[in-house]
């Protein structure tokens, strides 16, 4: 649970991160010395594919890759301390939901309690309660016994989000969640995401590369430039959500996407003369 | 030219018209196999008449005289061998197989002294087998385990290791440990292909059995395919080698039918 008495935070000092080349030459340099200060709020990080998004947010996860120490250099801080493993209050969700097709709904969502790090912290009779109260939330509570084969990809994003929610984090780490969905499924799950946070708000960093995502949610638009990821532009976004069709028409918005593509294009302009050059 | 226009490899086909085909190509050979032998082109001694087998059949089924069913007898050894050999291969294929794809400094180290043996001749092995172990029914049990495990193991790995990662790291990041994301996220998604690689080892003991029962066996269905030979008794020999085919087929629907009951959820590509 988030308490506004003390904010969560995450903080990224001076990241850098190298990945062995694929042809085993070298390393290939993909963040390049980033800090970075988040709080409670929807973070909005942008990039063109590649410059190492997914890095950055798998860092503030915990989850490290295996083989490579990430980050290189540099250090990410939640709370104030350190990051260095899969984290209590920081949990993922992807694009690809990773639902176990062979569990229910419901079973999906309780999830987590099959582990024992989760079953030593919260009791079953909560557990039952927390995944009652978020199958609820997310709109899944008729479809609780299906499995996911029978849901569409809206639903079974939904299930995602439910398995993150069902932890109470106060840190949602979303990549490219809605990114395969249709326009029109991807407009309801953004407007269930900005209602989940509303009830109940937390610090969310969400990746996409959909410039109208970033200003349907972001209270904070941070934008990447191509690898090696810097920090191209870093903006706050004050309109209330839900954000109106005429607010997302106005110069402000449209400047403000402008701006944004503006740094898209230039990172994409840059790769590509770097290809030639290369 | 039509033919050839409506020609399309991604074309469904009714299961009508599937068994129709099946049936017909079935009952083609038949009829081919009857008017050789009807012809006299080919003599008995090398093709027996379908009719020939089907008496030999039933002699081997129930021979009257000494009120005995030879082909039960052989047919509950084999099956016993096969049930033996298979439950060993599984008790043991499996966890190594899993550890394997689990663990790719494991996969490093063993798959070099596994893998080959996909392609080596394990027929050639049964000299050794004899050697070692004698030509008891160990020595049967262990040959058809050596035989089908070195299939199972890497399509056991195999199976595990097509599991996305994103599963592996989803659970990592939920605060599984290692042992729980493998046992929790990427076990259960190997699992229909691993039932594959069972489906498969069994199929291999199925081609292997005749083998195992050349050497000193008293019973079996490739023991009395070898006997039958030795007295030319060759419609027996035939009837003998479409047992084998038919319990190979029916282990095989029958196992392919349990999967689909165990794991409905199987995405089919
Ligand atoms: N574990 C890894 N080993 C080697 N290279 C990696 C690894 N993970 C990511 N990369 C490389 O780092 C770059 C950035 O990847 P990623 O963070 O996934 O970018 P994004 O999410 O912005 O598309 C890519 O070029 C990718 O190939
Ligand atoms: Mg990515």
């Amino acid at each position: 649970m988030s308490d506004s008495a003390n904010p969560v935070s995450i903080e990224l000092k001076d990241i850098v991160q190298e990945y062995p080349h694929k042809d085993g030459t070298g390393v290939l340099r993909v963040v390049d010395g980033i800090s970075l200060s988040l709080q409670p709020g929807i973070n909005m990080l942008l990039g063109p594919s590649g410059c190492g998004k997914s890095t950055i947010l798998h860092m503030m996860g915990g989850v490290r890759p295996i083989g490579v120490q990430t980050p290189t250099s540099g250090t990410v801080l939640i709370d104030g301390k350190a990051c260095v493993e899969a984290h209590d209050d920081a949990v993922m969700v992807f694009q690809r939901y990773a639902n176990r097709p062979d569990l229910s709904v419901e079973e999906n969502v309780a999830f987590p309690f099959r582990l024992k790090h989760w079953r030593a912290r919260v009791s079953a009779a909560e557990a039952r309660q927390r995944i009652e109260e978020t199958l609820a939330a997310v709109g899944l509570s008729a479809h609780r016994k299906h499995l996911p084969s029978q849901l569409s990809g809206g639903q079974n994003q939904r299930v995602a989000l439910a398995r993150a929610l069902v932890l109470r984090p106060r840190i949602l780490l979303m990549d490219e969640p809605f990114g395969a969905l249709d326009a029109q499924t991807r407009a309801e799950m953004q407007q269930l995401l900005v209602q989940i946070y509303e009830h109940n708000p937390c610090l969310v960093v969400f990746v996409t590369h959909d410039v109208t995502e970033a200003l349907t949610l972001g209270d904070r638009v941070i934008v990447l430039s191509t690898q090696p990821a810097k920090i191209a532009d870093d903006f706050a976004i004050l309109e209330p959500r839900p954000r109106s069709v005429t607010w997302q028409r106005s110069t402000e918005a449209v400047r403000m996407e402008e701006r944004i593509l503006a740094q898209l294009h230039a990172a994409s302009t840059g790769r590509a003369s770097l290809r030639v050059s290369v | 030219m039509s033919e050839l226009t409506t020609w399309n490899p991604y074309a469904p086909l009714s299961a009508q018209t599937t068994r129709t085909l099946g049936i017909a190509a079935v009952a083609a050979v038949l009829l081919l196999w009857a008017v050789i032998s009807a012809t006299g082109l080919v003599s008995p001694n090398k093709l027996p008449a379908p009719w020939q087998v089907a008496k030999a059949f039933g002699y081997l089924a129930w021979d009257g005289e000494n009120g005995r069913s030879l082909l039960l007898n052989a047919t509950l050894w084999s099956v016993g061998r096969v049930l033996a050999a298979g439950a060993l291969v599984v008790a043991i294929g499996i966890p190594i197989g899993v550890l394997m794809g689990a663990s790719p400094r494991l996969n490093a180290a063993l798959s070099p002294l596994i893998d080959p043996f996909r392609s080596a001749p394990v027929v050639a092995l049964l000299p050794i087998m004899v050697m070692w172990f004698g030509i008891g029914e160990w020595m049967k049990v262990l040959f058809l385990f050596v035989g089908a495990v070195v299939y199972l193991i890497p399509m056991v790995r195999d199976a595990v290791r097509a599991v996305p990662q994103a599963y592996w790291i989803s659970a990592r990041d939920l605060g599984a440990t290692p042992l729980e994301a493998v046992r929790h996220a990427v076990l259960p998604l190997a699992m229909p292909r691993i039932a594959d690689a069972v489906i498969v080892a069994v199929s291999v003991m199925w081609t292997y059995i005749t083998v195992a029962e050349y050497v000193n066996a008293r019973e079996g269905l490739g023991q009395l395919i070898q006997n039958a030979r030795r007295f030319s008794a060759m419609d027996q020999v035939f009837a003998g080698i479409i047992v084998i085919i038919a319990f190979a087929l029916l282990s095989y629907q029958l196992m392919r039918y349990v999967k689909s009951r165990m794991y409905p959820w199987e995405t089919k590509l």
